[in-house]
């Protein structure tokens, strides 16, 4: 009687490589050299098998539907290889060996870069689904074939056994070429990062992947991760895109992170991306230029909103509303004469709980502190310590305000100088 | 004033400003070059000046241009590909090769390690300061450099201690040596079939060409984000620094060969040589000779633990920043104390066998040597990794023809270990 097997569910890539392929007549026609498989959501399909013989000089795809068995060796329903064609990668189509395996990739839930030691397949009536990669300590041993060893050691010595560590296909971006990060890109998963940690992803990986991640983002994602990015790499990364496409990035940035950058770019391509930006944001920005990075003018921003007294708090929110969404600094809103000099300030939450009918004359604070333009850091950082507030104005002499300060960007100034 | 301010306009238009380019992307082929110049690498030289005179001291030559070959497309790699040397033997060769290449490296960067544990302890005890002591204390220090420190400016130290090799220059010219002889001896080949003399030239060869080179450099250069425009100044660092490094190996070898050599007498050690020296050249060449003995096993006891802890780190995908913490990257950390570890504490051992030990280590360096050589070559001629950038057909027979010797030396020197 035949012993009824279970159906081996899940399989591991290095248990398929190098296996023997037997054709329909009992014959050896190779041995497994690499998968095709399409890039398909959730999890990419098996498509093919590549295999190298005596026979033929290059290597031959089989097509994952002559497999009729999977076992110690590979039953195809081909007799001979001559029926085969060479590989032909179609589009959308990889070679699983070649991109994936012992390459690195991002894992989009622990934000960390990671080697791929083993990719796990799950094996159904509708064909091999790969569904895990193998980061771990564990697959790294079975490659080298040894696991058997180990597992005896430490289940003899400490009853412990080595765990796998699988990432989900879904929280895994391939790095290895450009297309591959191309083909992901509707699903996006790096921009399911936190920007800062995708700033750190973007730091540790070279020169060559970093751009390539980097240019794989969209534009609001990538102004993000910028943000978060050492000011040498920003300059780099920056370096490697048309001005076109650095304009569209740079202009989603907040302005003082927008001005600084720009500023740190060599000077042809810096005029060439602020010819490509907006006219009235490049104004912006090259007003917070003239000013040095240390002084308070170099570190406030220049997006916020400023409102004259006579004017309602109903008109007010209603302009707050409509433009709130590209101003840097939202929780205060200032209040100025048609000489943009400050007279008072109001809190988002003022704002909101005060009657609509109200003038912001009546209901601003006109005990507003303020920074001079040149200013510096630890001055500002005091102000900021002794009103415990999220921002602060800078004014000239004459009291007219041009930017304001968001704790953020002093904190950036600032803190390379703490613990020091 | 206006005659300066032309004078320097000048200087602009003749294009020295160049120069200061230069500098900009100078560091790692001087920095691993001179490191090169460890505890075992003065070791050698003193005692293939002592044995042999000023007979071996052509061989720098050709080992000079071996270097430069090996170290340009160590360079060229870690430029265009952007990655390090153990990350492209990953993801060509597979997770096996890597796995035992990784192994064999760790136990021969280990024994370096030792060796320049023991240079501390031995050039210190120069001074008066007993080993139970120093060692301690130099591994220590060298844990606090990098660990306390940032590497930007651990990278600064570095190449200020470069400087400091100079000592040995100063040294060879204190003792003012007959230079005609000198350069007669350096440009005329001249290698006897005796086994102790051949066994000293392919020790000078391997000391000057050693595995864990090759990794440090390609991750440094790598670490400087350079793109293939500058890839020249990369070059001019890596031809600039191994010559460098065989000045000094020069000078060490004729500094023992016209004291200690033409007055008979033997010595083991570099400490020998050191201390022999002072009733021949004067106690301010041999005080000159022990610091730069210490300075040079400080410096590469720094680098190698670091350099192998990020080589394997790389190979398997483990977490390695000197900017984590120590749960977020235990194997590095892990690695990086149990090298400084291991390599401090066997020094402390009560007899232990020191000569034996830096002799196996120098065996399982040439074991190694041949994979890592022919790994870049197979890498270096991959389209794949460098595009447009694979050898030529005149560096190949070049490369290879530089690699065979190399092999084979090391293959020479393998087997007359063991039998």
């Amino acid at each position: 009687m035949a012993i009824n097997r279970e159906p081996q569910v899940f399989l591991f890539l290095s248990k398929i490589l190098g296996r023997n392929i037997v054709g329909a007549t009992g014959e050896t026609l190779g041995r497994v050299y690499d998968l095709t498989a399409e890039f398909v959501e959730p999890y990419p399909i098996v498509t093919g098998v590549i295999f190298s013989s005596a026979q033929k000089k290059n290597p031959v795809v089989l097509p994952w539907n002559d497999v009729v068995d999977m076992d110690q060796t590979i039953s195809v329903s081909v007799t001979s290889i001559h029926d085969l064609s060479t590989l032909h990668l179609r589009e959308g189509e990889v070679l699983l060996k070649d991109a994936l395996l012992d390459k690195q990739v991002v894992d989009t839930d622990g934000a960390k870069i990671r080697r791929v030691n083993d990719l796990q397949f799950l094996k159904t009536r509708h064909g091999l689904h790969l569904v895990h990669v193998d980061v771990g300590f564990r697959g790294l041993i079975r490659r080298i074939g040894l696991i058997s060893v180990f597992d005896a050691i430490l289940q003899g010595l400490f009853d412990y056994k080595l765990p796998n560590h699988l990432i989900p296909w879904k929280f895994t971006q391939p790095l290895s070429s450009p297309d591959l990060l191309r083909l992901n890109i509707a699903q996006n998963r790096l921009s399911q990062i936190h920007p800062a940690d995708l700033a750190d992803i973007l730091e540790e990986l070279d020169i060559k992947q970093r751009s390539a991640v980097f240019q794989a983002l969209d534009v609001e994602t990538a102004a993000e991760a910028l943000e978060e990015t050492d000011p040498k790499i920003q300059v780099s990364l920056i370096n490697d895109l048309n001005s076109e496409k650095a304009s569209d990035i740079i202009e989603e940035m907040s302005l003082s992170e927008a001005a600084d950058l720009i500023g740190d770019l060599p000077k042809a391509k810096a005029e060439g991306i602020l010819k490509e930006m907006e006219k009235d944001i490049a104004d912006d920005v090259k007003e917070l230029m003239a000013h040095p990075e240390q002084e308070a003018g170099g570190m406030m921003t220049t997006s916020y909103l400023s409102f004259r007294p006579q004017t309602t708090i109903r008109e007010a929110l209603d302009k707050f509303r409509r433009e709130a969404a590209d101003v840097d600094l939202v929780y205060y809103v200032y209040v100025t004469d048609e000489e943009e000099r400050l007279l008072g300030v109001i809190s988002l939450r003022d704002l909101i709980l005060a009657d609509a009918d109200q003038k912001l004359g009546d209901i601003m604070d006109e005990r507003v502190v303020s920074v001079k333009l040149d200013d510096k850091g630890d001055t500002i950082a005091e102000q900021f310590a002794k009103y415990a507030v999220t921002a602060i104005p800078v004014v000239d002499e004459n009291e007219i305000m041009h930017g304001t300060i968001i704790f953020k960007n002093l904190l950036e100034v600032v803190a390379p100088q703490l613990g020091k | 004033m206006e005659k300066i301010k032309i004078f320097w306009k000048k200087i602009l238009q003749t294009g020295l400003w160049k120069l200061g380019l230069f500098f900009a992307f100078i560091g790692p082929g001087i920095i691993t070059s001179n490191v090169d110049n460890d505890a075992g690498g003065i070791t050698t030289y003193s005692l293939a000046g002592a044995q042999y005179g000023l007979s071996l001291i052509w061989i720098l030559i050709p080992v000079t241009v071996a270097l430069i070959i090996i170290q340009e497309m160590c360079a060229r790699m870690g430029v265009v590909s952007g990655k390090g040397l153990s990350d492209l033997i990953r993801e060509r060769f597979g997770a096996r090769i890597t796995f035992y290449l990784m192994i064999i490296l760790l136990l021969a960067n280990l024994g370096n390690t030792l060796c320049e544990f023991a240079g501390i302890a031995a050039s210190m005890e120069i001074f008066g300061v007993s080993k139970y002591i120093s060692v301690p204390a130099g591994a220590f220090f060298v844990w606090w450099l990098v660990v306390k420190g940032n590497y930007k400016s651990v990278e600064k130290v570095f190449l200020v201690a470069c400087v400091f090799y100079l000592s040995y220059i100063v040294s060879g010219f204190m003792v003012k040596p007959d230079w005609s002889v000198i350069s007669k001896a350096s440009i005329t080949p001249n290698l006897t079939f005796d086994t102790g003399m051949l066994t000293m030239a392919i020790g000078i060869i391997g000391t000057t060409i050693a595995p864990w080179m090759q990794f440090y450099l390609q991750s440094s250069i790598v670490d400087k984000g350079m793109k293939v425009e500058s890839y020249k100044y990369a070059r001019m660092d890596v031809i600039f620094g191994s010559i460098t490094v065989n000045v000094v190996a020069f000078f060490i070898i004729m500094l023992c060969a016209v004291t200690l050599f033409q007055n008979g007498l033997k010595i083991e050690t570099a400490k020998d040589a050191a201390l022999a020296l002072a009733p021949l050249a004067g106690s301010h060449a041999s005080l000159l000779f022990a610091f730069g003995l210490l300075n040079a096993s400080l410096f590469a006891a720094s680098i190698l633990p670091l350099s192998t802890a990020y080589t394997i780190c790389e190979a398997f995908g483990w977490e390695s920043s000197l900017n984590t913490k120590f749960v977020e990257a235990p194997q590095f950390y892990g690695l990086y104390s149990l090298m400084i570890f291991l390599g401090a504490g066997i020094i402390l051992l009560p007899g232990v066998p020191l000569i034996s030990i830096m002799f196996y280590s120098q065996v399982i360096n040439g074991i190694l040597l041949p994979f890592v050589l022919m790994f870049m070559l197979f890498l270096i001629n991959d389209k794949r990794v460098m595009g447009d950038f694979v050898n030529s057909r005149v560096m190949n027979v070049i490369s290879w023809g530089t690699v065979i010797i190399l092999i084979g030396l090391s293959v020479a020197m393998v087997v007359s270990a063991f039998f």
